[in-house]
């Protein structure tokens, strides 16, 4: 197994939040953050940092790119091509890492190039511009204003600025947002060229779908905390959500309980007017010949993706109604409900 | 690259940045009208200012002009550096920033010495302009030491402007707060400031209005030193004879450090703790 390179030892941090009251106009108290976090990462692995909204994922990315200082705990780092980490400061951690922020919005007059060649020289390597436009795809656009540039050019674009001085840590928060799909293979590319190269690379974001094909492992995170990290089948394994087919077919539900006899086989049910879903644990090799002899009609039958969303409930056991939005009949009807007050 | 080298070259891409802004293409011919042009109109021989004064010296002239510093330079001033940090801010480029490695109060220093050269370069030029033109009009160059000293009080008032759009700006989480905090203190000092004056002179006892009062007068100088502008003639005033409002050249010189050292430590202290 490739050595560790960075090391999070119990660190926390936690934003600090205005809290104003007459006595204290510039009252703060501690709000949201990471709570103790153990994470390893390994030299040329691609570890996809995944989570619902406020689980910490930000948080945890702007730390290890040496923007928030840790309250608590430890960040250690792999100096040598040995097996020993020490401590890191900010400044040493900031010059081997490279950091792509979420959406970040360029604009302004300037032009690509010396956008770009702004932050270059924050990082002493302004003289590698050019090479580095090549690589995300924007050698001919450096000459345009950054107000020219569509979504997917900025992404482009702060890509650029990450790579920057070949740095041996890249963090991408929602590094897919806006990008086209070609962009998005290309992308996928260079980031696996990097790994090889050994780069270890942290991507941060909302979907476990696109992006399980380029992660070697995945991290959970949830209100700051880290659920679970491993790989992605460990994980599925873990909370048995492997092996699971998803069938459908036309009509009316069929009757499978002369078909699966363990009635825990099926996880998941469904019927519209357009005809039938099921899911099922594959653990009958037989199952298609049972149902094809029994003339059920079957338009799919695929392995079903794990999604975030089913990661999350298995890890807190929470519903689907608890980690998502929240409709409360006051905020849908703010008026008075008929047949009670009237 | 060693850490001065990447704060020079900082400094230079912020000055670069707002120097050939649009920006400035605006607030250019504003600045010519205000320095140049005054010097143009106070060195006019026949030129009589209130209360029957004639400038008499190019210093003087040029004491007169610096009130086209107070009204334009600084203005223009708060107006180039009012988003020199929120606009990253809001962009989300002050994130990608704040990640590379160099030392915040470098980045801090080379914002400051950016956006002040952006003005102060300018202002500089056409001052030096302004000397010329008083020269062509008039016969009469200041002394070494007396251009010297409007010179750097010139510098001292523009940073000053530059520092406090600048504190804005690291606090204001959208441009609206930034620019209304800028052209609010300027407001203050430029406009405001005479009603202070007078309110504290009520509330002391002093009378208001009796220009030739020594009390009205002293206290007019000591109030001057809590306001920039004030303080900025005041550094001015140490070159001028004839002119006694209580306040000594070494006390008016000690209050412009404290000017600078103090609103300097507050924004490079705010820097260190920036968060995107």
């Amino acid at each position: 197994m490739s050595d560790v390179v960075l090391e999070l030892e119990d660190a926390a941090f936690r934003h600090s939040i205005s809290s104003r009251s007459l006595s204290k106009p510039f009252g703060k108290t501690q709000g949201s953050g990471i709570f103790s976090l153990n994470l390893k990462l390994r030299r040329g692995q691609i570890l996809g940092l995944v989570g619902p909204n406020g689980a910490g994922k930000t948080t945890l990315m702007r730390i290890l790119a040496g923007i928030y200082p840790i309250q608590k705990g430890k960040i250690k780092y792999n100096k040598s091509k040995s097996n020993n980490l020490s401590s890191i400061s900010e400044m040493e951690l900031r010059s081997v890492v490279g950091h792509m922020p979420e959406q970040v919005r360029w604009q302004g007059k300037t032009t690509v190039k010396r956008a770009l060649e702004d932050i270059a020289e924050m990082r002493g390597v302004a003289f590698r511009v050019d090479g580095i436009l090549t690589m995300v795809g924007l050698s001919e656009m450096k000459d345009s204003e950054l107000d020219q540039l569509s979504q997917g050019m900025r992404q482009r674009l702060t890509l650029a600025t990450a790579l920057l001085g070949s740095p041996k840590i890249l963090l991408l928060d929602e590094p897919f947002n806006g990008l086209d799909p070609v962009a998005i293979r290309a992308f996928e590319k260079l980031l696996n060229e990097l790994a090889m190269k050994g780069v270890s690379i942290i991507i941060s974001s909302h979907r476990v779908a696109g992006m399980v094909h380029i992660v070697d492992r995945l991290a959970l995170l949830h209100k700051g905390q880290l659920l679970i990290e491993g790989t992605l089948k460990d994980i599925e394994s873990e909370f048995e959500l492997d092996n699971r087919i998803e069938i459908q077919g036309p009509g009316k539900m069929p009757n499978f309980e002369k078909i699966i006899t363990d009635s825990n086989s099926i996880l998941q049910s469904q019927h519209t007017e357009l005809g039938w879903t099921v899911v099922v644990r594959d653990k009958d090799d037989n199952l298609l010949n049972k149902l094809v002899s029994s003339n059920i009609k079957i338009n799919t039958w695929k392995s079903k993706d794990t999604d975030i969303v089913e990661m999350i409930c298995s890890a807190t056991g929470l519903e689907l109604e608890e980690i998502g939005f929240n409709v409360v009949s006051s905020t849908m009807m703010p008026y008075k409900t008929r047949g009670e007050e009237e | 690259m060693s850490s001065y080298k990447k704060v020079r070259s900082v400094t230079i891409a912020h000055l670069s940045n707002r120097l050939f802004s649009a920006r400035m293409a605006i607030m250019l011919p504003i600045l010519i009208l205000f320095i140049p042009g005054m010097a143009w109109g106070f060195s006019d021989p026949k030129v009589m200012l209130p209360g029957g004064i004639t400038p008499s010296s190019a210093t003087e002239v040029m004491f007169y002009t610096s009130l086209g510093i107070v009204f334009g330079a600084t203005m223009c001033a708060v107006l180039l550096s009012f988003d020199g940090v929120s606009k990253d801010r809001a962009s989300g480029v002050l994130e990608i920033k704040l990640s590379q490695p160099m030392q915040r109060s470098h980045q801090s220093l080379s914002l400051v010495v950016g956006h002040w050269l952006a003005i102060l370069i300018p202002t500089w030029i056409l001052w030096a302009i302004s000397y010329v033109i008083v020269n062509y009009r008039m016969g009469d160059w200041p002394s070494i030491i007396d251009a010297l000293t409007s010179f750097i009080s010139v510098a001292l008032i523009l940073l000053w402007y530059v520092l406090f759009s600048l504190i804005a700006s690291s606090h204001a989480r959208e441009q609206g707060t930034s620019i209304a905090f800028g052209v609010g203190v300027w407001f203050l000092f430029t406009f405001l400031w005479a009603l202070v004056t007078t309110m504290v002179a009520f509330a002391s006892g002093v009378s208001i209005g009796e220009e030739n009062d020594p009390k009205w007068i002293d206290l007019e100088g000591v109030l001057d030193l809590f306001s920039p502008n004030g303080v900025f003639h005041h550094l001015l005033e140490t070159r001028l004879t004839g002119v006694e409002r209580g306040v000594s050249p070494l006390i008016s010189w000690f209050v412009a450090l404290i000017w600078s050292l103090v609103p300097w430590y507050w924004f490079n202290s705010r820097m260190k703790i920036i968060q995107p």
